[in-house]
Order: C-alpha cells, then sequence, then structure tokens
C-alpha cells in the first residue's frame, strides 16, 4: 500500500461500437474478443494494472453483461484488496437526474459521486476500445510537472486517418493552442488518444459549469484551451482504435508479424480466463498428425489436424482433416469440420463450419456489402456467435452471416450478400 | 449449502526415489504432468468433481512447490464456508518430536483436525497417481457394504504386480467384494488386484487402527504396509472396490514418460479436458500466457503446447509447457520439456525429459531414438553443440565449468 493516494481512473466502455458490425451484435466493443485469449477492455486494464493504478470504476451502458462478467472482481489486473477495487458504473436514475449516458463528458458528470468518494489528487480518464501499451504514470508524472489542468494523450497519424480523431495543435512546449474534433481538412497530424489526465478539482468545477457539454473532444477540450493548461502528452508506440472490422483484423494480424510493435505477454497485458466459467481448465493445444500450422497464434484446447496459415485462433478451435484455415480470426470452440475452408473471414464463438463448406470463396474482394458497405469493403466476411453452416456451402467475400444461423437451405451465398 | 460428509486427506509428501532429478526440490505430486499441469490435480480434479471438497494435503517433502500450486484451493472451487483445501506441515508439539514416519503416522498426527471436521467418511489418497475416478461411487459402496475399509483396485499385469500392494477379492460381484489377503510388495504376487491407494475408512476404526499402530511401535507407519493388514488380521470388513479405468503410474521416468505419450494421438488415453481436469492457473502465472505462436516454418506434429509456447522449429510427439521455446533449425522428438525450457537454433533432442528453465545450446545433441529417456534436472544451461546420450541423468544447476567437454555417455550421471 503507498502513503499518497494514486490517481483514479474512470474507464469509458459504454460505447456500441456499431462499425464492428455483428461483433458487437450481443456484447459492448470492449468485450470483443481480441489476440486469441484476450478481450479488447483487457489492454486498457493491464495498462492501468501496469502503471500501479489501483482504483478503477468502469463506465458501462451498452449490453454490459458480457463485460461485467469478463472483469469480475478484477482480481485478473490486481484489483482486489483492502484500497484496492474495480467498480461497475452503470447509468442510474437520481433524484433529478434520469438519463442514460448522452456522451464522454456526461457520463463522468453522472459520477461525480464517485470521484468524490475516492479522492485524488488526478483523475485519469481512458477509453476501453484501444489496443495499445501506455505508462500512465509517466503520464501523470508528465501532467504534474507541466502544471497542467489537463493532458491529453496524442500520437501521429497520417494526414488521410485525423478525420476520425480529435487533432490538436501545440506550442513549443506541447501545450495545446488550438483544437478540432474530426476535421475534414486537416491542419496537424497529432491525434487525440482519448486519454486524459485531469486535476481532479479541475474537472469537478468544468464539469459543473455548463451541463449541456456532454463530450470531451467536442465541448469540453476545445473550451478548455482557451482559459486553461491543457498539455499534449506525445505517445509514440503501438496504438489502434479497432473501431472497424478491417482495423480490428489488421491489428490481430499485426501480433503474427514479428517486428509489428504489438507484443501483449511482453506488455504485461492479462486476460480473464476464469472468467469464462468453464468447470475444467483448456487443456494444452493438440497438434495431431499430419496437420500444418504456420504463422499462427493458438490458444489452449484448441485440435488441430488440418491445416492453419496467418491466423489467430482462441481456445477451443477444432480443425479438422483436410479443412484449411487461413488469414481468419477465429473465436472460441469453433469447428471447422473436414474438408472445409476459412479464408479471410472473422468466425464469433461456437460457429460450425460444415464438411467441404467454404467460407470466403473467389478473388472479388472488391464488391463490398450491400447492407453494410461502410463496414465490409476489404474481402473480410463475418459470421456470427453460434452460426451453424450447412455442409458444402459456399460463401463469399464481403459476406455477413448473422448470430445463431441455422438455415440449411441456401447453398451459395454471393460475395456483398448478408444471411441476418 | 451443505455441509460436507467426507474429509479427504492426500498423501503427498513422498519424494520417489525413482524419478530423480525431478523430484530432487519438489515432491511427487507438485512434478510438472499434462503440459500446463501437476500430478496432484488429478485427485484434485476427482474429488471436485465428486463433490468432496474439504480436503487435508499431508506434505512434508520440500513443500513449497505444493503450497504454491494449491494456492487459495480456489483452482478447484475448494474455497467457502465449508470447502477449502488445509495443508498439513508435520510439526512438533508438547508431544510429538517426529516428522511423519510414514502415511499412518501422518494422518494420526492430525486427528485433532480430522476429530474436529467430524467425517462420516475418511478417504485417504495417494497425491501421485494420474487417473479419474468418481470417489462417490466408491464410497455408496463402502457405505452399502457397512465396510470399515473399502480401498480401490485396479488389474494390472502379473508382470508387475510385486510392486503394488497386491489383494485377492472375493468372486462374485463386478463392482468389488471382500478382501481375502493383502499383501505388500509381495516377492510372489496372489492376484493382479494392485490397490490405487484410495482408501475410505469409517473414522472410528480408523482412530483406532492408528491408535494401535502407534502402540506397537514397530517402526512402521504405512497405511499399506501396516494398517490394511492389522485391519485384515483384526477381522475387519474390509472390501475392494474394482476401479476399471486407465491409471497412469509414474513412478520411475519411463513410466512418467510413458504416461506423458499416452496423452497424444488421435484417440488419447487420457483426454485432460473431457475428465474436467482442473490446475491453478495462477502458478507460474500461466493465465498470463498469450497463444502459443509458430512461426512461418514451425512444425508441431503430434504434439501437444500450451499457451506461452513459441515454436519456430520443429516438434514430433512432444509435450511443450508454457514458456517453452523452439528456435528456428531446432527439433524436439519424443520429448516432454517442463515450463521455460529453451531449445536453441539447431539444437536436437530425442527422448528428453527437461525440468524447468533450463536450456538447450546451439547445436547441441541430448538422447537418442528407441532409446532409454535422458533427464536433464532445473536451471540448466546445456553447452552448444554437446553430445548426450541416451539414459543420461544431469543433475539440477550444473556450473557452467562442469560439464565435460567430450559430452555425456549413454546412461552417465552429471551431478
Amino acid at each position: 500500500m503507498r502513503e499518497e493516494l494514486d490517481a483514479l481512473v474512470l474507464l469509458l466502455a459504454g460505447g456500441i461500437g456499431s462499425r464492428l458490425n455483428i461483433l458487437v451484435g450481443h456484447r459492448a466493443k470492449p468485450a470483443v474478443p481480441f489476440g486469441g485469449v484476450y478481450r479488447i477492455i483487457d489492454f486498457a486494464l493491464s495498462n492501468v494494472m501496469n502503471s500501479d493504478l489501483t482504483r478503477v470504476g468502469v463506465l458501462t451502458q451498452y449490453k454490459p453483461l458480457s463485460l461485467m462478467r469478463h472483469i469480475g472482481t478484477g482480481e485478473a489486473w490486481d484489483f482486489t484488496g483492502r484500497t484496492r477495487g474495480v467498480k461497475i458504473l452503470p447509468p442510474r436514475t437520481g433524484e433529478k437526474d434520469s438519463d442514460w449516458y448522452r456522451g464522454t463528458a456526461d457520463a463522468i458528470r453522472q459520477n461525480i459521486d464517485f470521484i468524490e468518494s475516492n479522492p485524488a489528487e488526478q483523475v485519469v480518464i481512458l477509453s476501453g476500445d484501444h489496443i495499445y501499451h501506455m505508462d500512465f504514470d509517466a503520464m501523470i508524472q508528465y501532467h504534474r510537472h507541466k502544471n497542467a489542468d489537463v493532458t491529453i494523450g496524442m500520437m501521429v497519424v497520417p494526414k488521410s486517418e485525423i478525420h476520425q480523431f480529435g487533432a490538436g495543435i501545440v506550442n513549443r512546449e506541447n501545450r495545446i493552442i488550438d483544437w478540432e474534433e474530426k476535421p475534414r481538412i486537416p491542419r496537424t497530424n497529432l491525434a487525440s488518444m482519448g486519454i486524459y489526465v485531469f486535476d481532479t478539482d479541475y474537472l469537478l468545477s468544468t464539469l459543473a459549469r455548463d451541463k449541456k457539454e456532454i463530450d470531451f473532444g467536442m465541448h469540453i477540450i476545445p473550451h478548455a484551451i482557451e482559459e486553461d493548461r491543457v498539455f499534449a502528452y506525445p505517445f509514440y508506440g503501438y496504438w489502434r482504435d479497432v473501431g472497424t472490422v478491417q482495423s480490428y483484423w489488421q491489428t490481430n494480424m499485426d501480433i503474427l508479424q514479428p517486428g509489428s510493435g504489438i507484443t501483449p505477454e511482453q506488455w504485461g497485458i492479462r486476460p480473464n480466463p476464469d472468467a469464462e466459467g468453464l468447470p475444467m481448465d483448456r487443456a494444452p493445444a493438440r497438434f495431431l498428425a499430419g496437420c500444418q500450422v504456420s504463422g499462427s497464434m493458438i490458444s489452449a484446447g484448441s485440435v488441430i489436424e488440418g491445416t492453419v496459415i496467418n491466423s489467430v485462433l482462441s481456445p477451443g478451435v477444432r480443425v479438422a482433416r483436410g479443412a484449411v484455415v487461413r488469414d481468419s480470426v477465429i473465436f472460441e470452440d469453433c469447428c471447422i469440420e473436414e474438408d472445409a475452408t476459412v479464408d479471410l473471414c472473422i468466425l464469433d464463438k461456437r460457429v460450425r463450419v460444415g464438411s467441404g463448406a467454404t467460407v470466403g470463396s473467389g478473388d472479388n474482394l472488391e464488391e463490398v456489402n450491400h447492407d453494410f458497405p461502410n463496414h465490409l469493403y476489404t474481402g473480410i466476411t463475418l459470421v456470427g456467435k453460434k452460426a451453424q453452416l450447412p455442409a458444402g456451402m459456399r460463401v463469399g467475400r464481403n459476406c455477413i452471416i448473422g448470430s445463431g444461423y441455422a438455415g440449411r437451405d441456401v447453398l451459395t451465398l454471393d460475395d456483398g450478400e448478408s444471411l441476418l | 449449502m451443505r455441509k460436507p460428509s467426507t474429509l479427504a486427506m492426500i498423501l503427498a509428501g513422498g519424494r520417489v526415489d525413482e524419478l530423480g532429478v525431478l523430484t530432487h526440490y519438489r515432491p511427487k505430486s507438485a512434478v510438472p504432468f499434462g503440459g500446463f499441469a501437476r500430478v496432484i490435480d488429478f485427485p484434485l480434479s476427482n474429488l471436485l468433481h465428486s463433490r468432496i471438497e474439504r480436503i487435508a494435503i499431508l506434505s512434508q517433502y520440500r513443500s513449497y512447490s505444493l503450497i504454491n500450486h494449491i494456492g487459495t484451493g480456489s483452482a478447484w472451487d475448494m474455497i467457502g464456508r465449508y470447502r477449502g483445501i488445509s495443508i498439513l506441515p508435520p510439526f512438533k508439539d508438547y508431544e510429538n518430536p517426529h516428522w511423519y514416519r510414514g502415511s499412518a503416522d501422518a494422518v494420526y498426527q492430525n486427528l485433532d483436525f480430522v476429530r474436529y471436521h467430524d467425517p462420516a467418511e475418511i478417504l485417504v489418497l495417494s497425491g501421485d497417481h494420474i487417473y479419474q475416478m468418481d470417489y462417490r461411487r466408491m464410497i455408496q459402496y463402502h457405505k452399502t457394504q457397512q465396510a470399515d475399509l473399502t480401498a480401490a483396485f485396479i488389474h494390472v499385469p502379473m508382470s508387475e504386480a510385486s510392486r503394488f500392494g497386491i489383494a485377492e477379492i472375493e468372486e462374485g460381484s463386478d463392482e468389488g467384494g471382500r478382501l481375502l489377503s493383502y499383501e505388500e510388495k509381495p516377492a510372489n504376487p496372489k492376484g493382479r488386484w494392485a490397490s490405487l491407494t484410495v482408501l475410505c475408512f469409517k473414522p472410528r476404526v480408523l482412530y483406532e487402527m492408528l491408535a494401535a499402530n502407534q502402540e506397537q511401535d514397530s517402526g512402521s507407519y504405512e497405511f499399506g504396509r501396516d494398517i490394511i493388514p492389522m485391519m485384515m488380521e483384526r477381522g475387519c470388513r474390509v472390501f475392494g472396490y474394482k476401479f476399471r479405468g486407465y491409471w497412469g503410474y509414474t513412478r520411475t521416468i519411463d513410466e512418467y514418460w510413458q504416461t506423458s505419450m499416452d496423452l497424444l494421438g488421435p484417440a488419447p488415453r487420457i483426454d485432460m479436458e473431457a475428465w474436467g481436469l482442473r490446475t491453478n492457473l495462477e502458478h507460474r502465472a500461466i493465465r498470463d500466457c498469450q497463444p502459443l505462436i509458430v512461426g512461418k516454418r514451425g512444425v508441431l506434429d503430434n504434439s501437444m503446447a500450451y499457451n506461452g509456447v513459441v515454436v519456430e522449429g520443429e516438434a514430433h510427439n512432444s509435450i511443450l509447457f508454457p514458456g517453452v521455446r523452439v528456435e528456428p533449425g531446432a527439433e524436439v522428438r519424443d520429448s516432454v520439456l517442463f515450463f521455460n525450457t529453451v531449445v536453441r537454433r539447431g539444437a536436437r533432442l530425442d527422448r528428453v525429459v527437461c525440468d524447468v528453465n533450463s536450456s538447450f545450446g546451439a547445436g547441441s545433441r541430448v538422447g537418442r531414438a528407441e532409446s532409454a529417456i535422458s533427464v536433464i534436472g532445473w536451471n540448466n544451461q546445456v553447452p552448444a553443440n554437446i553430445r548426450i546420450g541416451a539414459g543420461c541423468t544431469v543433475y539440477p544447476r550444473i556450473d557452467s565449468d562442469h560439464w565435460p567437454a567430450v559430452g555425456l555417455a549413454d546412461g552417465e550421471v552429471l551431478q
């Protein structure tokens, strides 16, 4: 136990993340499985743990059950103990206010009582949606050193991507002197990572100022830079917002590339295998004679008889004899039956691909998904939780098959088509 | 909430000489097994699935590894109002100055603990065996027979029988029968029913027998050698319960290796997940491992490997524990590599069992196909390009200047 109370962490985990399509059909984006054994929020929680911060509130809103179950007591991230803890903070009705969280700042404002009951000099506000490794303690030291009111974690991104972010223009001292939220025409390439360190008193007075200010990027920060000391904390490592199917897939693939900069175990990222609530532990993965595996990550409990190339497999995946899995991300307990092929796909949990079926077939990666052209446009095919694909089925590129699909009649799904 | 009626006591004190360097610094029950677990996980998981959740572990030999492994007991759900694992180390007190002088003495010395829990049955188990068993069926049989003791037996080949406690069981029932004779490690075994060291006692009778054993003051305090024969002699109701499942014994290195190999193949003798095996994922923090990585040229063939493994070379017919690295060009065959073993470039291992935290230098050759198993103790850095033959034993922590340049001939021991 430390004498001085360390900063309080508020983790925003309520976003829908709707661009992840059916992957967020029954879970919040931070609870989406990632990298075989992790969920997206494990990165933020582990960074908090590895920064020696011990008090965390997780603000949930959208489909929180999966997330709550995953966080459990917080023991996986060492948040249990007399003065340590992780608390789930759902929206609630009170005497006066009764509302859903309307934005990032609004969500924090509705939890001022939590902040007041956990005294700390600084409050760290994070998003639970990002894949990265960062020492928040160093950022807090920087914040104190700069005598800042607010410090924002920022990194350089390609100018073509700046329109997705809050963009800051800084002076020589890294003080932010101008701010543009999701600018169409960029003036800078310095993007906000959605990581804020606030002086607690400053945060409380700012939130009290105007209840119509409901978003940090849109309202609070632009207002703050006019009058107060707002600094950028430059970050140079690997950081990804896995908010789109393409970036989600690419970030998974990055783990397979030596030198890509993402190394979850070395970073000290911790999963929470207990949260699955299995009656047994996953045994070591088994590789039967004749299997071929290359450039892949395979998790415990998997049984591989066929071929796995350049793919990420969660626990308990079965790849039968003659089956091929290539360039894909496969969630827990999927079963790829004999001679089936899965190519450039993301399969949610417990999908069964019948024998001889092909999911992700053909060379036409350009035919975007007809229902969600902004979600699937690079060739990736999505299959929802527990979907059962009949033997011999052919599924093209940029297709979506919904959760629980169990139809037996459709045996061909053309590029860009969906079965929802 | 149901108060448990059965108290299980696991005998986990033993060292088992034949396992050699694997048990220099840990008891047999804490020896790694199955690519991620420990031997004692098998009886503990059996207890879990039998819903016997009040457990004592009698531990004496280098207990730390075991204590660490048991942790709070939560890995087996054995934490709660009436659930728990108590580790009972030997102690001195006003009356007793001894170490545990045998399995029966260990239980005797802890009778106050046993009486406090006031069990309806006392289940005494060995912590050293690989098997899957629902103890509830045996306990039911024990109750039906109104037995003083029910012991589980398994059919073994006649050639092996003299290594075990051997019983003759009354004919007539597939389930079991009255014990007609019992001999511990007989030179001329009268049968093929070998004791699994799974013993269910009526508490009152057990207390009596343990006290009588102490009074004899013979210097021998073992369940197999002393207590069971004494109960037979005194005409107690002693029954044999016939167990017909798989029983992997791991008393020697060869057996350990063979039982490990039984995990491999399309239809393994032991399917750990189907059995419902649980281990403590906190131990060595294996819960925090990332999935295993297979490199572009990695090969995994008829092998098993847990999270945290990196395979860039080849592994054939082998078991790789978390943290094992097989570097490019290295080849591992018919081997069992414990936690954090590193096999450097171009090294080749055949029929090796290697304890934790050791490494094989680039280009080293250890063991030989179709030959006796070579065993490497923990925390060794096997030098690059060395030749180590078949059936060799390397003690833990050999100094770097102590390795013979010529290597080790077949059967040699380096200590």
